[in-house]
């Protein structure tokens, strides 16, 4: 039972409503956040708001089908999967679509493939793929994490090239978050947190100059109102300004007359927070926490290595990027172009995060039928 | 493998743990954002989406009694920008063309358009033509708004009454500050919502409605009378040497003021728009003082105005001081003392008079009080608590040293003999209208007080025409063909503010007095400041009251009365135009017609004997009654009789001339009839 797409009762009786409900929930305020970010004050549906219902109604199915489908068998497809990710994020530097002074994107004619979202995925697979095996006593060393250095090490390279800063820092988190849970030697952990620590003042080095700039931004946002500490501010007016109760759907004033940058895709936080206030974004919270909660949960109950690996990683993707998001759309960290998943607008974000969504299901369903 | 089991376990709970606290972290954050911050954010965030923007209303026109303008605002067009906007759609050259059309540098406008706000002013107030051109240029984020500017038609004719306003519509002085909140309208504040870029986003309601036009405000000021006013004070400033002048022409039954003219010798500010001295500035009145101590005295009844009262043959000790006379006199009666002007006579009228009873008549006559006139700053002049005078002060206050007036105050305390007795409010707006016309302020005549009795005030009259008529009077040179005048002459010695002593050829001459004395239509005050030694009120002041009068009674078309008659038998009837106007609690008459009640029409015929042609016109027009004469001169008899009820609204007067009807029974009815008639009229 290989391909276990098989009408098995029990895939049914113990589907797993609680991860299908949230993500549901949670597209759901991210399609109402769409709608008030591309709000001009006239039309309510727009392309950009057309294209977040389709590419939420090809997830819902993409999670579905995924849900059904039996995760064990991906342990053969990891490494594929990770050179196909690997070719693509190469294609982009290559022939990739360019904005804003970055290339992410590749175009496919009907859709703008954005490899990095898909990187997520390719990599935790790729790292649950290699550490299933189990560790050798006391944990892994230095030398057995050679090959996930590497393997994490080209995508991180080809991400920063774009450079997409956020995506590389979320690649590396996730790892880390993986060789953690997965058995990491405590004296290992100790020499990598030092070598962290050394290291970090080096890379300032490699920064590129905007970069460096919001780390300034982010220590002193006043100190250039209107260029690097701008996307700060704003995005702290409009979450300030909104109060507890919020403006109302559609009646921020900071999302709608352009004040807020890169409104539906990184700081789409801010406009929800506008509009629907403290409530609004504590709930938002609530539900973060509570898929994440029920990520960790289906990792410590899973039977399998590799199901449970699997499912710290996509719990470690959404942890990450939600604290990362927040954490700068609320000015406790500096600014990295980082989506707040199944929120943001954005096809391959969404797509990716609602076939992650399937997988954790059917980790927890598969959980009765061993 | 179990241990392995249970270290992952381990991890992911030690994790999920971690993941708790940073959402705490956050959701503290987010709290803090909100709570403590909140509303400067909110503040930050609508000074950076929405800014005020306002839309002026057109000030409202200030125009004369017959409806000459004295104050207009004409539209002008301000330019403005957009800066961000600007910036991004319009090409250098373009702004160029801008630049020209606008008649500024390049450089100007570049730094105007590279301010760091979302709206800048261009050029202000330009011509519509240059605006239109600017507009034409065709920049995206460049307009232009109306503003108005405000000028003065008739040019300074009365400019210290008027006013000024300022750049942004705003009064600074005069009615324009006085009536600023009519005469400003509603402006429309916009807050205008703009986008990053500055695009304005007009979804607000509030755009839709437009600014609100200021009030007319119509006055009591007669142009032709006021230039007259103005024209023949400025003359006699230039002769006379004084610093400055001031005019009062009011009607003493409204107390509307049909000129207030102030003229300064002083060619820097020969019309002072910030300065109304007519109103804000008191001077010591000196014998002008004597009328109204006079009045005071006989409605008191401390002196029979037949008594004889020495006057020392100039000079007289009180209280150790001398008080000197211009010219020595012996024994005069009050008609004698008020002719000659004599301080000693009128010292000794003090003194018998009293300081408290004399104090609580300077305030019956409104001294030491403000007027109530609708011009702003006046001056309510000094006038000491009795228990404060020395011997000395009742004796000079008797004569005007030690207490001191605004002119207003002292036209008005006149007004009050020449109308049978009442202090009315002086006011120089009539009303208010909106741009539809609607009346917004109605300004009626409005008794204050009743300062004497109808019978002094005719005594007082009477006395008055013997200061300008009598062979020694002071006021001759007030006299007017054809008319009789009654007033009186002041002139009083500055005081040096230095050290509260009197200058000893510095002067304030005036003259103050009232025309026909028989029946009173105008008042008028003539006040010349700081003349030398030898220019007194009745030299000075008097001639100019003359030349005001005569040209005023011209303007008016009130022609000298024929024939004459025994104008001693009438005291004056209050104008009963606007009977509705003069309302008034003071009822110290129990004669209460029943003709009228509150403001039911007559169901009974009024009493109309003994009344001149224009009084009966006028009381008929007033009660909507048509009369059919027959006859000149008074009223004999009327059909249907007084009292009678009336059918038709046609009442038969027959008329004969004065000589005829007006014996002694006559004169006593037509003075109750007089009296009936100001108490109907509510007076």
């Amino acid at each position: 039972m290989a391909f276990g797409i098989a009408p098995d009762r029990r895939i049914i009786l113990h589907f797993d409503w609680t991860v299908f409900v949230l993500a549901i929930g949670l597209a759901a305020i991210g399609l109402v956040s769409v709608i008030s970010a591309s709000y001009g004050g006239h039309r309510l549906i727009n392309p950009l708001v057309v294209r977040q219902v389709v590419w939420i109604g090809v997830g819902i199915v993409a999670l579905l089908l995924v849900s059904l489908f039996d995760y064990r068998a991906l342990q053969s497809y990891a490494y594929p999967f990770y050179v196909l990710v690997i070719g693509l994020l190469i294609a982009v530097m290559i022939a990739g679509h360019a904005t804003g002074g970055s290339r992410r994107w590749i175009n496919l004619g009907f859709f703008h493939l954005e490899p990095s979202e898909v990187a997520k995925l390719a990599v935790v697979l790729v790292m649950v793929r290699y550490l299933r095996e189990e560790p050798p006593k006391g944990g892994w060393g230095l030398r057995q994490l050679i090959v996930p250095a590497l393997l994490l090490g080209v995508p991180v390279a080809l991400v920063l090239k774009q450079p997409d800063l956020g995506t590389g820092l979320i690649l590396v988190l996730i790892t880390a978050t993986l060789i953690y849970v997965s058995g990491l030697n405590t004296r290992t952990m100790a020499i990598l947190g030092i070598a962290a620590v050394l290291i970090a003042p080096l890379s300032w080095h490699y920064l590129k100059p905007y970069q460096r700039q919001r780390l300034v931004s982010f220590i002193n946002p006043q100190a250039d109102p209107l260029g690097s500490g701008y996307h700060i501010i704003q995005s702290e007016i409009a979450i300030g300004s909104g109060g507890p109760q919020g403006k109302g759907f559609l009646k921020g004033t900071q999302a709608r007359l352009n004040f807020l940058p890169e409104q539906s895709t990184d700081f789409i936080f801010a406009v929800f927070a506008e509009e629907f206030g403290l409530f609004g974004s504590i709930t938002l919270l609530v539900l973060y926490g509570a898929l994440i909660a029920r990520g960790a949960w289906i990792a410590r109950h899973s039977r399998d290595r590799f199901g449970a690996l699997l499912a710290v990683g996509i719990t470690a993707i959404i942890f990450w990027q939600v604290a990362i998001n927040i954490g700068m759309a609320t000015g406790m960290l500096p600014v990295v172009g980082i989506t707040l998943p199944l929120v943001s607008y954005g096809g391959s974000s969404l797509i990716a995060m609602m076939i992650a969504m399937g997988l954790l299901i059917s980790i927890n369903t598969r959980r009765f039928l061993f | 493998m179990n241990a392995q089991f249970k270290q992952r376990r381990t991890r992911i709970g030690t994790l999920t743990f971690a993941l708790v606290g940073l959402f705490a972290l956050a959701m503290m954050r987010l709290l803090a954002l909100v709570a403590f911050e909140g509303s400067r954010l909110d503040s930050l965030a609508l000074n950076e989406h929405s800014g005020e923007e306002k839309l002026a209303a057109v000030r409202g026109p200030i125009v004369d009694r017959k409806g000459t303008p004295l104050a207009l605002s004409v539209e002008r067009r301000s330019v403005y920008a957009h800066p961000r906007q600007v910036l991004e759609d319009s090409t250098a050259a373009e702004r160029a063309k801008l630049a020209s059309v606008l008649q500024v540098s390049d450089r100007d406008l570049e730094s105007d358009i590279r301010k760091p706000a979302p709206f800048v002013w261009l050029a202000r107030r330009v011509e519509p033509a240059e605006a239109h051109a600017a507009e034409a240029v065709g920049i995206e984020g460049v307009g232009a708004l109306s503003e108005y500017k405000r000028f003065y038609p008739e040019s300074n004719l009365a400019a210290s009454v008027v006013g000024l306003a300022g750049m942004d519509g705003q009064g600074l002085s005069g009615l324009e500050l006085e009536y600023d909140k009519l005469v400003r309208g509603q402006p429309v504040e916009l807050r205008v919502d703009h986008d990053a870029l500055g695009h304005q986003i007009c979804d607000t309601p509030l755009a839709l409605k437009g600014p609100e036009p200021g009030a007319k405000l119509e006055l009591t000021i007669d142009s032709s009378i006021q230039a007259l006013a103005e024209r023949e004070l400025a003359d006699e400033v230039a002769t006379s040497g004084a610093k400055h002048g001031a005019a009062i022409v009011l009607d003493p039954f409204s107390g509307e003021v049909i000129a207030m003219a102030n003229v300064n010798a002083d060619p820097n500010n020969v019309h002072d728009r910030l300065r109304n001295a007519a109103v804000q500035d008191a001077f010591e009145p000196g014998s002008t003082m004597k009328g109204i101590l006079a009045s005071i005295a006989l409605a008191d009844g401390a002196i029979n105005p037949n008594k004889q009262i020495y006057c020392e043959n100039g000079a007289w000790m009180v209280d150790h001081r001398t008080i000197h006379d211009d010219s020595p006199h012996g024994w005069l009666d009050l008609a004698n003392i008020l002719e000659v002007s004599s301080n000693i006579g009128a010292a000794k009228i003090a003194l018998s008079l009293g300081a408290n009873r004399f104090y609580d008549g300077l305030k019956a006559f409104g001294l030491g009080a403000h007027t109530g006139i609708d011009l702003p700053g006046e001056a309510a002049g000094q006038l000491n608590k009795p228990n404060h005078w020395r011997e000395i002060d009742l004796a000079n206050h008797g004569f005007g040293q030690g207490v001191s007036v605004t002119p207003i105050q002292l036209a008005v305390a006149y007004a009050a003999i020449a109308n049978g007795g009442l202090i009315v409010r002086p006011h120089i707006v009539r009303a208010a209208y909106d741009a539809e016309g609607n009346e917004l302020v109605e300004h009626p005549a409005q008794v204050v007080r009743r300062a004497i009795s109808p019978d002094v005030a005719h005594q007082m009259n009477l006395l008055l025409r013997n200061v300008v008529n009598g062979s020694d009077g002071t006021g001759r040179k007030a006299q007017v063909d054809g008319f009789l005048v009654a007033g009186k002459t002041g002139t009083a010695q500055m005081v040096n503010p230095e050290n509260g002593s009197y200058f000893q050829n510095r002067h304030v001459s005036s003259f103050v007095g009232f025309l026909p004395a028989d029946d009173p239509r105008l008042l008028i005050l003539v006040v010349l400041y700081d003349v030398g030694h030898g220019h007194f009120g009745g030299l000075v002041a008097a001639p100019v009251f003359s030349q005001i009068a005569a040209g005023a009674l011209r303007d008016l078309n009130i022609a000298p009365p024929t024939p004459t008659y025994d104008t001693a038998s009438m005291i004056p009837l209050p104008k009963l135009e606007h009977p509705k106007r003069g309302v008034l609690a003071i009822s110290d008459s129990d004669e209460i017609l029943p003709v009228l009640t509150g403001k039911k029409l007559i169901k009974t015929t009024p009493d109309f004997s003994g009344m001149s042609l224009r009084r009966a016109l006028e009381a008929a027009k007033s009660l909507k009654l048509t009369v059919d004469i027959n006859g000149t001169g008074y009223v004999v008899a009327q059909e249907p009789s007084p009292g009678a009820p009336l059918n038709h609204a046609t009442v038969k007067l027959e008329l004969a001339p004065s000589t005829d009807v007006l014996p002694a029974r006559a004169s006593s009815r037509s003075r109750k009839v007089s009296r009936r008639l100001m108490a109907r009229a509510g007076l």
